[in-house]
């Protein structure tokens, strides 16, 4: 969370588009900022290793309440679809399919919890600074919330091409997997 | 209210090829899987017939191409030139191959069905989409279509582990590269703002890039993964196990389509996009080119596979594609396409050829098999005789000529050193060609060879005919080297 929007969140007031007030909006990225916060340290302190990817379901929720905020409605959209309704999903398979049982586990963190704070850390520095970088002087746009009607205008028009030819990619892949899954 | 969508312009027409290979793969599975019992020599009719369907319709695209010029639709993203044109010939050549050369392998290694018929057709659809992308995220894509297709194509034998280890380790190395060459794409687009070909080359010819460290590391990775699919030193790691275990009819499109599609990126991405950087990227192609045909001709000579040994020469034949290539000049891209071309029928026949030698269970491959091959099967040897000396690069064949042209173009730039790296190189991997020669006229029949019986039809078909394109070619090369001095590549803006 940025410096502005603590501020703004604090005092109703932006800076950024001079006095403009957004509370609604900024309680409720307050309210999502918080939820994604503790659940993300929850889901690296647990130990119960599908509870941590219950907790990751939350962090991409608010990922994608933020996103809907922001008026980025398709993007957060997709990412409920890939993120929770697909890649934690996958997550969850491959815990049940791999492990015997799935209660808490002494072999979470352990002896490698510094390397991974570090590389956490590392992360966060290299993410704040590039954002901070970047964004530091810049007005934001107070832009029209982009369409998902828009995005599906520039799909079949525009990148129709590209667009086919993930189809096509999907589907060989799928009929490769069948292919080498079927065995004999 | 819903604003009516305004669609861009579509030239459908040169669309055609792509649409054909798609939709024919995907109608081929829709009726293998609904229908329970289909004639066996559906399938590979069906992939023939869509390939030769597209051979035809390009005579009409070519012409029109040469009347209105090169065209470029949806919003620039898709392009057609005729050297795109020239690439999905070869790309419909290399299908219609593979699929003859198919119809009697899978009945005979008893294995099922129409995969490998729908995987070869969207491969191809892969290879068309790379060879007219105007864009690096489209020529991304078709790269994916036309890779993932592959690794499944090289795990088709399902009886043979070399088969299973070869597709495991072309996908591992082959996602790899995908990735290295995202990230080079990712590179380029942060120092030239597109991803659009058109606007990265004409971004780079009005403006003088102060740190373009990023631009050159951009390009660097695109090398990397385009280098991997066209199997060139120090990225060719994969290609002797994955050849040799791989189906050899899949061989047969992997040396000649996938190469054909891999090079028709590489042109357009160095020569055509990054052509104001040819100063940069020339010294690296000039090593690796060197690299590649010298390493390439040097490890064939010791090889006793000779799947291997083949692979090893297709080493050798992408060595010399990018002598013509890193010329970065008409004449250049003009010996590369009729390189390509001939390379296609040599690769396929001579893999036509293999595939029948290698008997039930697609296992002998050593040089054993090939022994007394002059007595036993005097035509196959006859045939198999005339695409080594092609291969080789003996004169009055079609590959003397196009090997001519590269060395033309590289003498042309000035790259004497090269030219003579490529020379010594060829008479090095001569010596391959002809150890198999003479294990098929001098040497003994082994006892104990089973004296294999009728060649099947298919094989036989796509090795006479390479065999006597070859030596038309070698013979009177004029038509060949006028279409391919015609099949300029350019870029147009959409």
């Amino acid at each position: 969370m940025s410096t502005p929007a603590i501020f703004a969140a604090v005092t109703g007031f932006d800076p950024l588009t001079g006095g403009e007030f957004l509370v609604a909006q900024n309680i409720a990225f307050a309210i999502m900022a918080i939820t994604m916060l503790v659940s993300a340290v929850r889901m690296v302190t647990t130990g119960n290793v599908v509870h941590a990817a219950l907790y990751l379901v939350i962090v991409l929720a608010g990922a994608a309440g933020i996103f809907i905020l922001l008026g980025a409605e398709f993007v957060g959209v997709t990412q409920v679809l890939v993120y929770i309704g697909a890649i934690v999903v996958l997550f969850l398979f491959g815990i049940m399919l791999t492990k015997g049982s799935f209660g808490a586990d002494d072999g979470v963190g352990g002896e490698r919890r510094g390397i991974a704070a570090m590389v956490g850390a590392l992360v966060l520095a290299v993410m704040a600074a590039a954002l901070l970088d970047t964004f530091r002087d810049a007005e934001l746009s107070r832009a029209e919330p982009s369409l998902t009607a828009d995005v599906a205008d520039l799909i079949f028009s525009r990148y129709i091409v590209p667009f086919e030819a993930i189809s096509v990619l999907l589907l060989a892949a799928l009929i490769g997997a069948i292919v080498v899954a079927r065995g004999d | 209210m819903i604003a009516a969508l305004t669609t861009p312009y579509v030239a459908w027409w040169a669309l055609v090829p792509l649409i054909t290979f798609a939709v024919a793969g995907f109608l081929l599975l829709t009726v293998a899987s609904l229908v329970r019992r289909l004639p066996a020599v559906l399938a590979p009719a069906w992939t023939a017939v869509a390939g030769l369907g597209v051979l035809l319709y390009l005579v009409p695209m070519w012409s029109r191409v040469g009347r209105d010029g090169a065209d470029s639709f949806l919003a620039g993203t898709v392009g057609v030139d005729r050297s795109s044109i020239f690439v999905t010939g070869i790309l419909a050549v290399a299908v219609i191959a593979a699929a003859l050369i198919s119809r009697d392998y899978l009945p005979r290694e008893d294995l099922p069905g129409v995969e490998l018929y729908v995987l070869l057709l969207m491969s191809a659809a892969g290879g068309v989409v790379m060879a007219s992308a105007n864009d690096l995220i489209v020529l991304f894509l078709g790269l994916e279509i036309l890779s993932i297709a592959v690794y499944v194509l090289a795990a088709l034998h399902l009886r043979r582990i070399e088969s299973q280890e070869a597709a495991l380790k072309y996908f591992l190395l082959g996602a790899f590269s995908s990735a290295f060459l995202l990230y080079g794409i990712a590179l380029v687009y942060g120092a030239t703002g597109s991803t659009n070909m058109v606007r990265i080359s004409a971004f780079l010819a009005q403006n003088v890039l102060v740190d373009d460290a990023m631009l050159l590391a951009g390009l660097g990775l695109l090398l990397v993964g385009l280098g991997f699919k066209v199997a060139v030193v120090p990225f060719h790691a994969w290609t002797p196990d994955v050849y040799q275990g791989a189906p050899t009819p899949v061989v047969a499109w992997m040396a000649a389509g996938v190469k054909a599609a891999g090079f028709a990126a590489l042109m357009r991405v160095f020569v055509l996009t990054l052509g104001t950087y040819v100063s940069d990227w020339r010294p690296a192609f000039q090593v690796i080119a060197a690299a590649t045909v010298l390493a390439g001709a040097v490890v064939a000579v010791v090889q006793t596979d000779v799947k291997r040994m083949l692979a090893y020469s297709s080493i050798v034949h992408a060595g010399f594609i990018l002598v013509g290539l890193q010329a970065a000049t008409d004449r250049g891209n003009s010996s590369v396409l009729a390189y390509l071309a001939v390379y296609a029928f040599l690769t396929v026949g001579s893999f036509a050829v293999v595939t029948v030698v290698s008997g039930t269970g697609d296992a002998s491959h050593g040089l054993d098999a090939y022994r007394g091959m002059g007595r036993r099967h005097p035509a196959l040897a006859g045939v198999f005789t005339v695409l080594l000396l092609g291969q080789a690069g003996i004169p009055f064949t079609g590959g003397f000529v196009v090997k001519l042209g590269v060395l033309a173009a590289a003498v042309d730039g000035g790259a004497y050193w090269l030219a003579g790296v490529a020379m010594l190189a060829a008479a090095v991997a001569a010596f391959v060609y002809l150890r198999l020669l003479v294990a098929m006229y001098l040497e003994e029949v082994p006892s104990g060879t089973e004296t294999s019986g009728a060649v099947p039809l298919g094989a036989l078909v796509v090795a006479v005919a390479s065999a006597v394109i070859v030596l038309v070619v070698g013979l009177v090369p004029g038509p060949l080297l006028d279409l391919a001095r015609d099949a300029v590549p350019v870029l147009v803006a959409g």
